[in-house]
């Protein structure tokens, strides 16, 4: 792949960050639909940077599982939101790297010049999911709303099997496999010998960090209660590794099957919207600047036919984006890798220290080499916080920016964020 | 005065029965009594239930006009009552004033106290005023004033002249079409509890006298806030008078003009242009 040198542009400043504890499926938000969350999240960040009635550059947000009725959610959330409606909305959806794809979409038009300030966002609902007629019966249906005569609607309608009347259910799989993305991770995680106990330390690490986060009062400034949740619902601050050994696997199939449903991230609902703008915008409201948006890469493997695990694209994302920054994958002070399973963040790890992996898939001369793992995911990451598609990377960009900020001047973050679809995303933060 | 405090929320359907087989006989002045409830919780799931059926959006803060689900209950009970001087059926909901003093957290307990007031003459009868405060320790943060006139009914002499209508100024422009499916008064009925037979449905509409059951005017009051929703401060005054009833279903436009610091609103049958729902929202 060549690199081509990065033309003239400034950073974008991430101001900040807001988003509602994310609640398990079917529990506190299972009332609230995808416009309600955003909206609620929007009007967070709104008081807290004190922007009702601003005229913004652009929203852009988006949701994976989305109602054909919500084909413009983001747009009618700004509208039913305390910003002007006088600000531009669009939606996108990369799976889960919505929420980092809308943060680079934002922060390039940033960097172009071609607004002063946006925000980025998410937002998932499993509760409140689109359910779907089969397509067998969505065709009848279109065939008798086309009907003329009564005698094409009773023909139409003729044709309607009981068996169809069964909607279909958004499902976490991929339509080219028919395999749940957990039975996706759950080969990759055979194939690089990821063990149960490293899953089950990893997925404790990130409960107890981000308790910890929450102890300190990290969260205050990130999150805004909602529907009278204030903390993330799926934290377990009393996990432990003996507790967690005790779990049936519920990816993979028999012998040394490890993934079980602590150390995978639950079905869950919540949004995320983060502040982005110029330096010369910050300074002008008067707000601060946390970090910036450096670069970002997205990739993509061949899961289907190309023998790649469906989640290691961000694997192939990362070296592009160093080399072109000049920058090895020791040279970041905290690493936030997004714990879709904890399987897929230690397969990404041992990818980028395996010599073969690297010369043969990546095409490097050496090893990205290993990271110090004191560094990674410091404040709790998904497997803690639960995983509403969209809203996750909102909530990665916002919780590292603050780290760095919290760290002082002139440190480096790093973001990794893998997809359904065989997608990945990274960018690079830095205060 | 003597303030009667309830243990639990009087059942709507058993109200309206018994204020229809007491309907014959009343008269006399208003009851001085007050009803109150307190400690008051809102269920999140009717909260969310009510955000639903009036298109509001839901979050932590209670829809102005949601209140009102918990105090009517009360009214109600008021006006049933024997010694209420004027019969509920009959009676027609023609003005509301909610006054939000601060916003409501959805998980403060309120206490409520309802009470009635103000019997005026009209000149097609007479009206009364249905009175409703919100308080939280002790403060007031919501307040509401429903007129109900009574046609054909008499006020004590030399009661005041009601006031019914609310001002607004031009409202040619037309911010959204709604159509109203023939069951949203059963819609809000479930919800609100509010079961008077005329909007459940046209044949229990006719018993009453009108051509096919009508939409609750509260509920077409939060359709308004809704539409509104993001626009609005957070303390406010919405002031509506119920003009004429829309019947169900129908088709109506919302118009919507910015006023005095807030918006001036109407809502008219979107052919014949009649009003049913002109007001006023108004910074507190």
């Amino acid at each position: 792949m060549a690199n081509s040198p990065k033309p003239e542009t400034r950073k974008a400043a991430i101001v900040g960050g807001n988003r509602i504890p994310f609640a398990r499926s079917n529990s506190t938000y299972a009332q609230a639909s995808n416009q309600d969350m955003l909206t609620a999240t929007l009007d967070g960040l709104v008081a807290r940077f004190g922007l009702q009635g601003a005229q913004l550059g652009e929203v852009v947000a988006g949701a994976v599982l989305k109602h054909s009725r919500d084909f413009n959610l983001t747009r009618e959330s700004v509208l039913g939101s305390k910003l002007s409606a006088t600000t531009p909305a669009y939606d996108v959806q990369q799976a889960c790297g919505t929420g980092l794809e809308a943060a680079i979409l934002v922060a390039n038009k940033i960097a172009l010049g071609q607004i002063e300030s946006g925000i980025a966002g998410g937002v998932d609902t499993t509760s409140d999911a689109p359910l779907a007629v089969g397509d067998d019966l969505r065709r009848v249906l279109i065939s008798l709303n086309n009907a003329k005569t009564l005698q094409d609607r009773l023909k139409a309608l003729a044709r309607i099997r009981p068996g169809q009347l069964v909607p279909e259910i958004p499902r976490n799989a991929e339509p080219r496999t028919g395999l749940a993305m957990g039975d996706h991770a759950a080969i990759t995680a055979k194939e690089w010998e990821i063990s149960r106990e490293d899953q089950d330390e990893l997925t404790v690490r990130s409960h107890q960090n981000m308790a910890a986060a929450y102890d300190r009062g990290f969260f205050d400034d990130l999150v805004t209660p909602y529907l009278g949740l204030t903390r993330d619902q799926n934290l377990r601050p009393d996990s432990t590794v003996e507790k967690l050994a005790t779990l049936k696997p519920v990816f993979g199939k028999g012998e040394g099957a490890t993934m079980t449903a602590a150390n995978s991230t639950p079905l869950t609902d919540g949004a995320s919207a983060v502040l982005l703008a110029s330096d010369e915008w910050a300074a002008e409201q008067g707000l601060p600047v946390l970090a910036h948006l450096i670069d970002a890469q997205t990739a993509a493997v061949d899961y289907v036919h190309g023998g790649e695990g469906l989640l290691m694209a961000p694997v192939y994302a990362m070296p592009v984006m160093l080399a072109r920054n000049g920058l090895s994958l020791q040279d970041f002070d905290f690493y936030e890798i997004h714990e879709a399973f904890a399987s897929t963040v230690l397969s990404t790890l041992k990818a980028w220290e395996d010599p073969a992996f690297c010369k043969g898939k990546l095409g490097l001369d050496a090893p990205l080499g290993s990271i110090d793992r004191s560094k990674l995911n410091v404040n709790g990451s998904s497997l803690a916080a639960g995983h509403p598609f969209a809203a996750t990377g909102g909530r990665i960009v916002a919780q590292l920016a603050k780290t760095l900020h919290e760290a002082g001047p002139g440190k480096r973050g790093l973001i990794s964020i893998c997809a359904a679809g065989g997608q990945g995303v990274v960018a690079i933060l830095e205060s | 005065m003597v303030t009667r405090v309830l243990d639990e929320a009087p059942s709507l359907g058993t109200l309206y029965a018994k204020a229809a087989v007491t309907a014959f006989g009343r008269g006399g002045g208003l009851p001085e009594d007050r009803l109150a409830r307190n400690g008051v919780t809102v269920d999140p799931a009717h909260l969310a239930a009510y955000a639903r059926v009036c298109r509001l959006p839901l979050n932590d803060v209670l829809p102005a006009t949601y209140p009102h689900m918990l105090t009517f209950p009360l009214q109600m009970a008021l006006m049933s009552d024997r010694s209420f001087p004027l019969a509920l059926p009959g009676l027609v909901h023609v003005r509301n004033r909610i006054d939000v003093v601060r916003a409501i957290g959805s998980g403060e307990p309120l206490d409520l106290e309802v009470w009635a007031e103000n019997f005026a003459q009209h000149r097609s009868g007479a009206a009364v005023d249905l009175r409703a405060t919100a308080s939280v320790g002790g403060e007031e943060v919501w307040r509401s004033t429903s007129t109900y006139l009574a046609r054909g009914a008499k006020a004590p002499e030399g009661a005041p002249e009601a006031q019914i209508e609310v001002a607004v100024g031009d409202l040619e422009r037309v911010a959204a079409t709604w159509r109203i499916p023939d069951d949203a008064g059963r819609r809000y009925a479930k919800v609100s509890g509010d079961v008077n037979p005329i909007h459940l449905s046209g044949l229990t509409a006719k018993a009453f006298g009108f051509k096919r059951a009508i939409a609750h005017g509260m509920w077409v009051k939060a359709r308004v806030l809704g539409a509104l929703a993001g626009r609005l401060p957070d303390e406010l005054a919405l002031d509506v008078s119920f003009r004429k009833p829309l019947l169900l279903p129908s088709t109506v436009t919302l118009s919507t003009a910015q006023a005095g610091g807030g918006w001036d609103v109407a809502v008219r049958n979107a052919t014949s242009g009649t009003e049913h729902v002109v007001g006023t929202i108004r910074p507190l």
